[in-house]
């Protein structure tokens, strides 16, 4: 009893103040999003009801022609999917690629630890416009990759690593890889090489123990990595407009397209929306995925 | 005493300045007025060739210059500011002027208050925009010196197979993707642009297999200097300028068959609030000092029939090939644009995968 007033008194104390301090501390970023981001965002929705007169033209109105001609159109539909499925190959691609890394730097000891994990992050020192710059110089058809190639009298003509899907791909995998690491390391907390141990202690092989105590451990981290990657893929657009040759569409090149070229800004915005959604979608599997994993 | 004979020769000397054209000085108007333009070298070279001297000729008047990185981009700033706009005069592309002119976003120019328009090419008035066509580009082939030989001198050699993945271009929307299609569809005997395509399409179709990229980056002028590709298709204005950039390392050509024209235009905003002023503008924009000026700086084809261009510019624009152009109702092709990309897309992009 006196335990318990004892332990009560000082925490309903404790929270009376700590209640609006907290919100008068969320307030200036609450101000900024609320000026940064949701206001344009409602502007965008609000856009995205008027009409499109054809070549540029804008009228004030609200009508659902868009979200139609969105959906009846299946070049539209289309790139959706598209931009769906070529994100979610390139999450894939990035977890694969980034996953021994992260597993290496976690491993690693303490003092190399955070040299590593500078290592890893320091590609986003440089923007990202100046990295894709850098892939059109390697994979082009004078670059680095195909000079090597050609020179070892493995190929005669060029390959054609961009100006297409692959350079997309490629460019993409690379510039997303970072974040992935970050992700990955911020979930293997729970990780311990005890575990791994354990398991080969008692007779896994360490494939097995891989598979079968390391992956499920780490899952959590996957799941981070892999929402961050897809939602950044899927936003992506400057890697896609430079390294895709006019050849490969997605919603975000599409989205500039309409809006900057040819000024059609009610659909743009249509579409701006349609990927909102996706993003919103892809939240809502996140959560699942890590309600499932608990 | 001395300082009443300084004043007299004051007098003196600017009664003689004002007598001379060539310092003409106008004060009676007055005020600040904002011009949006292109940027980059456009506003370097506009500055230089229009801007300033308007500014000595009218020294009460002081322009601002708002550089722009498209028409699309001055397009959006024009609507954000509707209610009380910032800009006076902007100077952007044709189809978007029609555009902010249907959105009543300028009025139309008034032949008393700017008496320059009598002195026009009949190109530069386009039905349904407020302005009048201030600069003509036109659609050029340029190629690297050091890999081309011999030079190209048809629109056809594009086709030529020898350029295979050598040649980069801004596919549709962009309207270099649409102008050599129109170019095409001429050759072709394709008839009014207006009426459609089609025989242009069947063509890029052909030529999409050869196609290095449909969106050079950063331009092709750029890929063509450097090697990454052999020919390209660029505008004359800035292909000029690349040229001298590069030394003659790019070369460009207008080809034997002529070219169509990118008309850029002169527009007054509805709502200006020096109006006096920005028509002031407009007018010496479209006279015959202005035009020459810049189209011998920048080699734009001036608009205004009685700009007498010197020897060298007239040899690098296509003013002295007025009549070998390719007419094309940009407008009208504007109005289709929604069917031409879409078109694009479906018969010239699968073509180049």
């Amino acid at each position: 009893m006196t335990v318990a007033t004892f332990s009560d008194a000082p925490a309903a104390t404790r929270q009376r103040p700590v209640a609006p301090l907290a919100a008068a501390m969320l307030l200036p970023i609450a101000i900024v999003n609320a000026i940064g981001f949701l206001a344009p965002v409602a502007n965008l929705f609000r856009m995205s009801f008027n009409e499109a007169t054809g070549g540029g033209g804008l009228r004030e109105a609200v009508t659902f022609a868009n979200y139609l001609a969105f959906v009846m159109d299946p070049f539209y539909l289309e790139l959706v999917t598209r931009s769906i499925g070529m994100s979610l190959a390139i999450t894939l691609l990035t977890l694969v690629a980034s996953y021994p890394i992260a597993l290496f730097i976690h491993r690693a000891p303490a003092q190399w630890k955070s040299l590593l994990t500078i290592v890893t992050v320091s590609p986003l020192l440089v923007s990202a416009v100046v990295r894709t710059y850098g892939w059109m110089l390697i994979l082009g058809d004078r670059g680095l990759v195909n000079g090597l190639l050609t020179s070892a009298g493995v190929i005669h003509e060029p390959l054609r690593l961009v100006n297409n899907t692959t350079g997309v791909v490629i460019g993409l995998v690379e510039i997303l890889m970072p974040y992935m690491v970050l992700s990955l390391m911020a979930g293997f907390g729970r990780l311990d090489r005890t575990y791994e141990e354990a398991a080969q202690s008692l007779g896994a092989m360490p494939w097995t123990a891989f598979r079968r105590v390391v992956v499920p451990l780490t899952l959590p981290g996957i799941a981070l990595g892999c929402l961050l990657c897809f939602v950044l893929a899927v936003s992506s657009f400057i890697t896609p407009k430079l390294l895709g040759g006019g050849r490969v569409f997605l919603l975000a090149t599409e989205i500039y397209d309409q809006a900057i070229v040819i000024l059609n800004w009610p659909l743009a915005a249509t579409m701006s929306i349609v990927i909102l959604a996706i993003f919103g979608l892809a939240l809502v599997a996140y959560t699942r995925v890590v309600r499932l994993l608990d | 005493m001395t300082i009443d004979r300084r004043l007299f020769i004051a007098g003196l000397a600017a009664s003689a300045l004002t007598a001379l054209p060539a310092f003409a000085q106008d004060t009676s108007l007055s005020g600040e007025i904002t011009l949006a333009a292109y940027s980059g070298v456009f506003q370097d070279n506009y500055t230089k060739a229009v801007v300033e001297p308007f500014m000595k000729r009218f020294p009460n008047i002081r322009v601002n210059y708002y550089p722009a990185q498209s028409s699309a981009q001055m397009l959006g700033t024009l609507r954000a500011q509707k209610g009380s706009p910032q800009v006076d005069v902007a100077l952007l592309d044709v189809s978007i002027a029609r555009v902010a002119t249907d959105e009543e976003l300028f009025v139309p120019l008034e032949a008393a208050n700017v008496p320059n328009l009598a002195s026009l090419h009949d190109l530069a008035t386009i039905e349904g925009v407020a302005g009048r066509g201030v600069t003509f580009d036109h659609l050029t082939l340029i190629y690297n010196t050091k890999a081309v030989s011999p030079a190209p001198t048809s629109w056809n050699d594009l086709w030529n197979p020898r350029f295979k993945g050598k040649f980069v271009m801004p596919g549709v929307p962009d309207i270099q993707g649409t102008a050599l299609t129109v170019i095409a569809n001429a050759m072709a005997g394709g008839g009014d642009p207006a009426r459609g395509l089609d025989k242009g399409f069947a063509r890029m179709v052909e030529l999409a297999p050869l196609v290095q990229s449909w969106d050079p980056k950063p331009d092709a002028y750029t890929l063509v200097i450097n090697g990454t590709a052999d020919v390209g298709v660029g505008w004359n204005a800035r292909s000029q300028f690349y040229k001298d950039q590069s030394k003659g390392l790019l070369d460009v050509v207008l080809p034997k068959e002529g070219s169509v024209f990118q008309i850029n235009t002169i527009n007054l905003v509805a709502g200006s609030k020096n109006k006096k002023a920005a028509e002031a503008f407009i007018d010496y924009a479209l006279g015959p000092e202005a035009q020459k000026a810049f189209t011998e700086t920048m080699f734009y084809a001036p608009t205004n029939k009685k700009a007498e261009i010197g020897k060298e510019a007239l040899d690098r624009t296509a003013a002295g090939v007025m009549e070998r152009m390719i007419r094309v109702d940009w407008i009208a092709l504007a109005k289709l644009r929604d069917k031409l990309t879409e078109q694009w897309r479906r018969q010239v992009l699968p073509a180049s995968r």
